[in-house]
């Protein structure tokens, strides 16, 4: 197959200031992107996952022109990133920063008129084109409205819209289906399908497991500015099958967690936490064989178990398998 | 594939233009106040000469500056300072204003050149300094009982048009410190100042000392200011004739924008290369 999308030993290194007080502050290197090789492949949905400060925003900044990298080279389409930075912009649709991004002031259809003159869509079939994006998210009832006057999720839809309205070869949606309800999510996915079989490459940044797992073909997973696993679901989730994986929901202590941790049948183990409610992964060579002396740990420390389970792995558990760490948990370095 | 023909990018041009009306069109005050602050700013010292010098404020007039008619003068001083004070800050506003609202990202991910963007801006700041000029000039002297068609009205609108290209490549250096800051309110509050004392707006810059004479005339709409005053109320240029002032315009035309672009070109390059156009 033939990449559309080539990054070789992209690097990315920046300064950021560390706020001590109110007058002093310090100076940080922060290395955000650590030579990064990946090929994306012409008409495949293909999935970056990682926690939040992994480096995927930073890597789509990069790829998108809006930072430039410290090191390495890009080619997208065929255009250097750094030569030809207009025609990799003409040959990219972006929907980056959600519902922001929009002029608020102006209507819909003022909005994707404007972005289409930018994006140089000839007059004569710019109107045509608004009205087939229009139509194709359903916009018909709010387009003639200023965007302040959109719920959340209309002003997302928009911001998609306004991602389509060159016709690029390459679309990169970060985290599109956030604010949006579950069923203009579900809508949405379903024009990213659509999209693809046309023959758009689409490069789909999420947090949620499920959505990567129903779209991409093949997914890299980011953490601390490296790829550490890319592939295929498939690819990925047998890369770590002769494991097995405990979930485990409850009320669950920090020093259960850890005398869980330390055992010798756990190979990892991850928890979140939100309102004193746990949920515990845990990654083992056979679940079935672990399950008893973890449930003895648990009732020993007074652990209340609302739901356990040896489960099919899962993206997430790939992750967990990678870095002992939940997808959930903030790996920012600032 | 896009084609960037000429007409494309001067279409994206208009579109950035009408787009900036349109907004403004949704925010109707902020013309008003074009129009009301400069008559204001030209009553207050109209009134305080009135209430200290009395009767014989014409005269004193006459004998320092060169015409009795210090009306007027106030009237077209504090009119160009609107035009002035429009063109140059309002480039940095509209970039903070992108910033926080994040269509500054959007801009950036588009083809299409930045000097097209900036030239869009450039179009409706002008425009919207023309308009609020002649409006509030004409508002003004009728207030003040001015003859707006004194002198020679056509080598002042030269003089105004002229004076406006360098402030451009002003308001594109004020521009780069936005993005560089992230701030431009305090920017401005020192910058107002500044400029209204360095061109000249209440007084003629002949009554500096010698240094400060220097300061104000690298500043070109001192030399603006000067040259619409003079066409309009019959006072010295100060090379002695208007084409030599508009010369001196002309070069700053060139000076100034070129330096104003690069710079914004370097600091934009330097953000990139950091932490990007997105932050606020």
């Amino acid at each position: 197959m033939e990449p559309i999308i080539e990054i070789r030993n992209l690097s990315k290194i920046y300064t950021a200031k560390e706020r001590k007080g109110v007058f002093r502050g310090k100076k940080k290197k922060i290395e955000a992107l650590k030579n990064i090789n990946l090929d994306i492949y012409k008409g495949e949905i293909f999935g970056l996952l990682g926690p939040n400060g992994a480096g995927k925003t930073t890597l789509i900044k990069c790829l998108t022109t809006l930072l430039l990298p410290t090191e390495g080279t890009v080619r997208i389409n065929g255009y250097d990133l750094i030569k030809d930075e207009n025609s990799v912009r003409a040959s990219i649709g972006c929907m980056l920063m959600g519902e922001r991004g929009l002029y608020w002031k102006l209507t819909g259809k003022e909005n994707l008129e404007f972005f289409a003159a930018l994006y140089h869509v000839p007059r004569k079939i710019r109107k045509q084109r608004i009205k087939e994006i229009v139509e194709l998210l359903n916009l018909e009832d709010i387009i003639e409205r200023p965007v302040e006057s959109y719920s959340s999720g209309q002003k997302m839809k928009l911001a998609f819209a306004k991602s389509l309205i060159n016709k690029a070869p390459v679309i990169f949606l970060d985290e599109p289906t956030n604010t949006l309800d579950v069923y203009s999510a579900r809508e949405l996915r379903s024009i990213v399908k659509d999209l693809n079989k046309k023959g758009h490459t689409i490069v789909y940044t999420t947090h949620q497991m499920s959505e990567a797992e129903e779209l991409c073909d093949r997914v890299a997973i980011i953490d601390r500015g490296e790829i550490i696993a890319l592939g295929t679901i498939n690819d990925l989730k047998n890369s770590i099958k002769k494991e097995s994986v405990i979930k485990i929901e409850g009320i669950i202590k920090e020093e259960t967690y850890n005398i869980i941790k330390n055992l010798k049948i756990t190979k990892k183990a991850a928890i979140s936490s939100s309102n004193g409610f746990s949920k515990l992964t845990i990654v083992t060579e056979n679940a079935r064989r672990a399950l008893p002396e973890i449930i003895k740990i648990l009732l020993e420390n007074d652990s209340t178990i609302q739901y356990i389970s040896p489960e099919e792995i899962t993206l997430e558990d790939v992750f967990i398998a990678k870095t002992g760490r939940s997808l959930s948990q903030d790996t920012r370095v600032i | 594939m896009t084609e960037f023909t000429l007409r494309s990018n001067l279409d994206a041009m208009y579109t950035v233009f009408l787009a900036r009306v349109r907004i403004l069109s949704r925010y109707r005050g902020w013309f008003l106040m074009d129009i009301i602050l400069p008559i204001f700013l030209a009553a207050m010292p109209i009134l305080l000469g009135r209430a200290v010098a009395g009767t014989s404020m014409e005269g004193n007039f006459l004998k320092n500056v060169g015409t009795a008619n210090y009306v007027a003068y106030m009237v077209i001083g504090a009119n160009l300072f609107m035009v002035v004070s429009n063109s140059l800050w309002h480039f940095g506003f509209w970039l903070r204003n992108e910033m926080q609202m994040g269509t500054l990202e959007s801009l950036y991910l588009a083809p299409v050149n930045k000097i097209i963007i900036l030239g869009g801006v450039a179009m409706y700041t002008t425009l919207r300094s023309l308009i609020s000029f002649f409006l509030a000039f004409t508002l003004g002297c009728f207030i003040f009982r001015v003859n707006p068609f004194q002198g020679d009205i056509g080598i002042a609108f030269l003089f105004l048009l002229v004076g406006l290209i360098p402030v451009y490549g002003l308001s594109f250096l004020y521009g780069s410190l936005v993005l560089k800051l992230k701030e431009a309110e305090a920017l401005i509050n020192i910058g107002q100042w500044v400029i209204g004392f360095l061109m000249g707006i209440f007084f003629p810059v002949t009554v500096f000392p010698r240094i400060l004479r220097f300061i104000a005339e690298i500043f070109p709409p001192t030399w603006m200011n000067n040259g619409v005053r003079s066409a309009l109320l019959g006072l010295n240029y100060f090379l002695g004739e208007w084409y030599l002032d508009l010369a001196v315009l002309w070069a700053f035309c060139i000076i100034m924008p070129l330096a104003g672009y690069y710079v914004f070109i370097s600091i934009e390059k330097s953000i990139k290369k950091n932490e990007g156009v997105g932050k606020f």
